[in-house]
């Protein structure tokens, strides 16, 4: 039996921003926007998704008088996207 | 990208692979910090090497410079942390394990002049009842306490980074450091400055031309 995909993750930019803060202790804004190649209010609305289905958590703060907004996975978001590599790969298997 | 873009599952594969992988690219660290110190260690054991060969004596202890290299090493961490977007799991413990490194280094300074210190009448005393001068002298040893001690941070962080420059340079720390227990002063020196070279500054260079290459490929990706 196959689990249903996460919907949350099973998208192109929030998959993206999860692989890219899985592999990572924390990254800025900047440079998940830099990495995705996404636009700032793309990637704003994304990340608030994952904020509210508990996946990361998101840190503003002012460095150097300048905002600066610092995201990273939470335990649950490893879970999920544990969860959701795994279903992939039985999918995958499956397939191949 | 597009936000709601719906992926087939081997799209998915593909792009958490990619991602994954342009993370661990930005994760590099530039080498300066490392081409630094390997440059001035060597330096000082081999301004300490000639002043025993040459029979002078400069009017302060060389070694002094590797504590005014304390303050271009703050600079420049703190440079580092400002500009990093991305701190990788490994970070911190990196920087813990060269800050104990730091303060165990000074600490044997301290402890090699108190033995040196508390030798050194004893060894007078014997050579003006024998005749010559005694056949243990501390100094002779004391390269191989901080050859140890070169190697053990130089290797953890090779294996934590996966850097294998790095791990050879902590492994000939060590071999360095038994060699030393055998060799006169002046190829401890030699040693020490060799093992420098191959621990720090090589694998420093090493990381700093990756740093440049990932940045120009970052900024590649922009224009």
């Amino acid at each position: 039996m196959f689990k249903d995909l996460d919907p949350i993750l099973h998208s192109q930019l929030r998959l993206a921003v999860m692989s890219l803060l899985i592999s990572v202790k924390e990254a800025e804004f900047t440079f998940i926007k830099e990495k995705t190649n996404a636009t700032a209010g793309n990637l704003s609305v994304q990340i608030q998704k994952l904020k509210e289905a508990g996946y990361i958590d998101v840190v503003k703060q002012f460095r150097d008088n300048y905002p600066q907004t610092t995201c990273r996975i939470t335990r649950q978001g490893i879970r999920a996207f544990d969860d959701y590599v795994q279903n992939l790969q039985s999918y995958l298997g499956k397939q191949g | 990208m597009h936000p709601e873009k719906k992926l087939t599952e081997r799209e998915s594969l593909e792009l958490i692979t990619q991602m994954i992988n342009k993370a661990k690219d930005a994760c590099h660290s530039t080498g300066l910090a490392a081409i630094m110190w390997g440059l001035i260690i060597a330096f000082c054991s081999l301004v300490r090497l000639a002043e025993i060969q040459y029979w002078f004596k400069l009017p302060f202890d060389i070694y002094l410079l590797t504590l005014l290299a304390i303050i271009p090493q703050v600079y420049l961490s703190v440079r580092e942390k400002r500009k990093a977007k991305v701190k990788a799991y490994g970070d911190e413990f990196i920087d813990y394990l060269w800050l104990g490194f730091g303060i165990c280094i000074f600490l044997l300074i301290f402890i090699t002049q108190a033995v040196f210190t508390a030798w050194k009448p004893a060894g007078e005393e014997y050579q003006l009842l024998a005749g010559h001068p005694a056949s243990f002298q501390f100094y002779e040893f004391s390269a191989s306490f901080f050859l140890l001690l070169y190697g053990l941070p130089t290797f953890v962080s090779g294996i934590s980074m996966k850097f294998r420059p790095m791990i050879w340079g902590g492994l000939l720390c060590w071999v360095s450091c038994l060699a030393a227990i055998y060799t006169p002063v002046k190829a401890d020196l030699l040693l020490t400055a060799l093992s420098s070279v191959f621990a720090w500054f090589i694998p420093g260079m090493i990381m700093e031309k990756r740093y440049q290459k990932a940045k120009k490929e970052l900024a590649a990706q922009h224009v």
